[in-house]
């Protein structure tokens, strides 16, 4: 239980024949005392290293790690009093469940008894009460998952490390472990942290997310700041499921007034919108080129008459209702939307559809460097 | 000197050690082929010499020079004989056993493993064991020391090799890729055509090589059931164990020119060895 | 007569009884989703109707003829598998006329239908790549192209989204069916996502312990699940499953406890008094408040995991009973952390009621 922070750390992959790789560039962060961070992006974008570097199986070519004041990118990975939960689970095959769990609590000498009720817990916990008198390699991946984070959880450490930790997981667990283990580290105020390719993972544990593509950070926040701050189109594109709608556009200046001319994939225009002629709305110089982004979700169906809404519309081309969502999408000039909508909303194909974009859930990119120039909600003031 | 430094520089010079112990063998052979009777039979044996090409004059036009006249020797018709022995062996054993190794791969059939494994045990069995009986069948037949009929006997040895190569091959092609051929529509035999003898090309390569080699050192066959007519190299090279002593720079000059067409073989059908399979075309 | 007939299809793998007596009726132009978990068969009875694999008993019949003798060249049925199965030393074009070329059709056409099929999919400036040169959308896209470009009559289609990109599916999720439509197939896809089958299939025949378990349309399955294990399988997170016994009260009302707190169970239950049950109520149908609601059951906010575009809270009941709710994405409620009491209150009009016994739907 400590704050974790890492400095300019950097990595470099010296293999031999070929060119050096540039695994990490440059990573600073600070993960406070409880926290639970998220390190996510595509494979081999930087992630599994930085992580390994925190463990300490992997040296550090550039930059300190420091937990709490103490500088430990020196230190062997025994020393360093991280507990950690390996992607390839490696569980100790002659041990039963119990006992691999148990491990690190019975080399400190913790007694049996106290052991004993920890192991349950954590069980519990992770519904693997069943397994605790089995041998590793007759569980199943999933079940193998959940020894390994039983048995890096359980321990007293002052970060946990946790590898693609439910990557396995079966589908009708999931959300509710991810849930429990949620609770778990916030109570026992366990400073974590966590890699995943799956965003949806990380949106839901983490406290904060750093974002990396190709060894470099992209962003570091909230879900919450991602979703609705995200500081460049990558950070955009990749967390969010559905993805966020990101079309091609241009401004374009009529008189005193500017449009904004929304493209579709061949260049031509599909719909367009007048920019509001606000301080806020600077940046939204005439002849820019950009991509205007919005979420699935934020995109509002037969929108009513008042409010900061552009209106457009479209053909329906399709529509799918999945139980407790519904999905459409909507052909507008060629441009295709994908909308989120609530469960009761069908509509027929090739039918005629009124959508409302509002103002306050759009995002403004820069076509060339993909960087965020506004978003909707600085339009607003909000 | 560090110690990754050092550690090469171990490993290199052991390398060289078991690289020198294996090749060494060869390199003597082919110093001796250059050499008299006289400088190989010298003691103690020395590495200098006069080099002569005469026992590749020798081999090749036919005649030897020995200490009590010249010899005839049929080097040359050896070697073609050699060649023509193995290549039809082995194209024999490709039309017959590559349809085979496809259907044993593909269709599952009653004790078709037990079949399989028949085929395999021929080449457990050491070839004495037919061979007594199978010369007189020969010399009824008529087959005795003709081609045909040490074609056909070879077959013990480079079928059962195709086989198995070629099985393994087509058993590590995707089924599905094959099933998806033949909903496109085609039939069988051009899924096997078309689909699975292309991806399993790197394998016949090599299970063709192979054959050929097994083909070409197979020395018992040819001697029992075979005479001057048909003789490979391997029985002709008795010829060398002259009244007058053994010729062994002839014999080390004819192992040097037996060498060359399998090494030939083996450096064209590389790029066919080299070839990944699937390419990419499945998942995984 | 339904365009294809599966009649009473079993096979077995060594002791493995994998398909039990299957038996299944597809309209022509209807699409239907074979849904079940990985290992429950669903590639193995494609198979059998593709005619790759032949079934221990029972048949396939295609408008309205049987197809046992007839070897899958000739069935007429197309399919895109899930590890696309394309032809590793021939290039995109080539894989996708294959079927064309089988019928040696003139080369014209050939060009003509690749060239349609290819743009409709948006891999026609990929034409000329191998196999291994094409993503792994840009394959499956190939895959699908080849089954659909001879115009088949049934087209089967093994997972195809398993093996592509997250972001990916979601587009190929929505754009299948105009594509299923563009050429009126009859279509019968296998997924093991639970989003797939309701968004594609007209109807869904889930796939449990070698036999159909339910086969139905989507609201069907969703709304009025035969039993509890069909209930698990759809939706995420999972419904809610409380077991209870309902009694009834003093003023005949039907009551129950639910997380330690008695629960008027409305008139649905009436028949159920006395009755071990188990209560099913999805997640969405939880509606959590931090004000006291009427019929609500106390209960303290565990953990908040957006999920998303909904958000998930986890419930913890005085009796340790644990409650998933969801709810359109919900950023305040994200932020705060820590446990927090609230109150949890079930929509009884839309829960379900099982056998305790059976696990059937009552």
């Amino acid at each position: 239980m400590a704050s974790l922070t890492l400095d300019h750390v950097t990595k470099i992959f010296d293999q031999k024949g070929r060119p050096p790789t540039l695994a990490v560039k440059d990573f600073s962060i600070r993960v406070e005392d409880g926290e639970i961070i998220g390190l996510v992006g595509s494979s081999g974008c930087g992630k599994t290293s930085t992580l390994r570097m925190i463990a300490g199986f992997e040296s550090i070519t550039e930059g300190t790690i420091r937990i709490g004041e103490r500088t430990i990118n020196k230190l062997k990975a025994s020393e360093r009093n991280v507990a950690m939960a390996f992607e390839g689970y490696a569980l100790y095959p002659p041990l039963r469940v119990s006992d691999n769990i148990a491990f690190s609590l019975l080399r400190n000498k913790v007694p049996k008894a106290r052991a004993d009720a920890k192991v349950k817990m954590v069980a519990e916990l992770l519904e693997i009460t069943d397994l605790l008198g089995l041998y590793p390699p007759t569980l199943s991946g999933g079940q193998q998952q959940r020894v390994s984070l039983a048995r890096a959880l359980i321990r007293s450490a002052d970060v946990f490390l946790l590898d693609e930790p439910m990557s396995q997981l079966e589908p009708h667990l999931r959300a509710k472990l991810r849930a429990r283990i949620k609770d778990y580290l916030i109570q026992n105020k366990m400073t974590s942290v966590f890699v995943t390719h799956d965003q949806t993972e990380a949106m839901a544990l983490a406290d904060r997310i750093a974002v990396m593509d190709e060894g470099v950070l992209q962003q570091f926040g909230s879900p919450v700041d991602l979703k609705e701050r995200p500081s460049n189109l990558f950070v955009a594109g990749f967390i969010g499921e559905p993805p966020m709608n990101l079309l091609k556009a241009q401004v374009t200046a009529e008189g005193r007034a500017r449009r904004l001319v929304v493209q579709n994939e061949q260049g031509s225009q599909a719909f367009s919108f007048g920019v509001p002629d606000r301080a806020e709305a600077a940046p939204l110089k005439s002849g820019r080129r950009l991509y205007v982004g919005i979420r699935p979700h934020k995109i509002v169906v037969a929108p009513s008459g008042n409010g900061a809404v552009e209106r457009v519309t479209g053909t329906v081309v399709s529509s799918q209702w999945l139980g407790d969502q519904s999905y459409l999408g909507v052909e507008i000039g060629d441009a295709f939307l994908i909308l989120v909508a609530d469960r009761s909303i069908r509509a027929a194909h090739d039918s005629q559809i009124t959508l409302g974009l509002p103002y306050g859930a759009l995002h403004f990119f820069d076509s060339d460097s993909g960087e965020a120039v506004l978003h909707g909600s600085d339009l607003l003031g909000a | 000197m560090s110690k990754g430094l050092l550690r090469r520089v171990i490993r290199g010079g052991l390398l060289l050690v078991v690289v020198l112990f294996f090749l060494f063998p060869m390199f003597w052979v082919l110093l001796m082929s250059f050499q008299t009777n006289q400088d190989i039979l010298r003691t103690p044996p020395s590495l200098t010499f006069t080099p002569t090409i005469s026992n590749y004059v020798a081999l090749i036009s036919g005649e030897i020079q020995t200490s009590v006249g010249t010899l005839p020797v049929y080097y040359m018709k050896n070697l073609w004989n050699s060649a023509f022995l193995s290549a039809c062996a082995v194209a024999m054993s490709l039309v017959l056993g590559v349809p085979a190794a496809y259907a044993f791969a593909r269709f599952k059939f009653r004790l078709g493993e037990d079949i399989a494994f028949t085929l395999l045990s021929f080449r457990f069995a050491p070839p004495i064991l037919v061979l007594l009986p199978l010369q007189l069948y020969f010399q009824d037949i008529g087959l005795y020391d003709t081609y045909l009929g040490l074609v056909w006997v070879y077959q013990l040895i480079t079928l059962p090799l195709i086989l198995w190569i070629v099985r393994g091959y087509f058993e590590d092609i995707s089924p599905d890729i094959e099933h998806a051929y033949r909903l496109d529509g085609h039939s069988w035999f051009r899924s096997m055509w078309k689909i699975a003898i292309p991806l399993a090309r790197p394998g016949i390569a090599a299970a063709g090589l192979l054959a050929f080699i097994f083909a070409w050192n197979s020395f018992i066959f040819a001697l029992v059931l075979g005479s001057s007519d048909v003789q490979p190299v391997t029985v002709g090279s008795l010829a060398f164990m002259t009244a007058s002593g053994i010729q062994y720079g002839t014999i080390a000059a004819s192992l040097v020119l037996s060498v060359i067409p399998t090494l030939v073989l083996a450096l064209y059908t590389q790029r066919y060895l080299v070839e990944g399979l699937s390419l990419g075309a499945v998942k995984g | 007569m339904a365009y294809l007939e599966v009649r009473g299809v079993a096979k077995s793998f060594g002791k493995k009884k994998l398909l039990d007596g299957l038996s299944l009726e597809v309209e022509q132009g209807e699409c239907v989703v074979v849904f079940g978990p990985s290992g429950c068969g669903k590639t193995v009875l494609l198979r059998i109707i593709a005619g790759v694999l032949e079934p221990d008993r029972g048949e396939v019949w295609i408008g309205g003829k049987s197809v046992m003798n007839v070897g899958p060249e000739a069935r007429g049925v197309a399919m895109a598998f899930q590890n696309f199965a394309l032809y590793p030393h021939m290039d995109a074009f080539e894989n996708i006329a294959s079927p064309l070329r089988a019928r040696s059709r003139p080369e014209e056409e050939i060009k003509q239908r690749v060239h349609e099929i290819a743009g409709l999919l948006r891999i026609d400036h990929v034409l000329d790549h191998l196999p291994k040169q094409l993503s792994n959308g840009q394959k499956q896209r190939t895959s699908l192209a080849r089954s659909l470009v001879h115009g088949p009559s049934v087209l089967m289609l093994d997972d195809p989204l398993r093996n592509v990109d997250a972001k990916i599916r979601y587009e190929m999720r929505l754009e299948l069916p105009r594509v299923f439509r563009k050429f009126h197939s009859t279509v019968l896809y296998v997924t093991q996502d639970y989003k797939e089958a309701l968004a594609l299939g007209d109807r869904i025949g889930v796939l449990m312990d070698g036999h159909f378990e339910q086969v139905d349309t989507p609201a069907a399955i969703y709304g009025s699940p035969r039993n509890r294990r069909v209930a698990s399988l759809f939706g995420d997170p999972p419904i809610n499953l409380f077991p209870i016994r309902p009694e009834r009260g003093g003023d005949g009302a039907v009551h129950a406890q639910i997380g330690g707190q008695r629960v008027a169970l409305g008139p649905r239950a009436a028949e159920l008094a006395g009755r071990d049950c188990v209560l099913g109520v999805r997640p969405e149908d939880v509606a959590f408040g931090f004000d006291q609601a009427e019929g609500g059951i106390p209960v303290e906010l565990a953990a908040v995991t957006p999920f998303n575009v909904r958000t998930v809270t986890l419930l913890k009941a005085p009796d340790a009973t644990e409650i998933l709710a969801s709810r359109p994405e919900d950023n305040s409620l994200a932020a705060a952390r820590g446990h927090r009491k609230g109150w949890a209150r079930i929509d009884l009009d839309r829960a379900l009621f099982f056998d305790a016994a059976s696990g059937a739907r009552l």
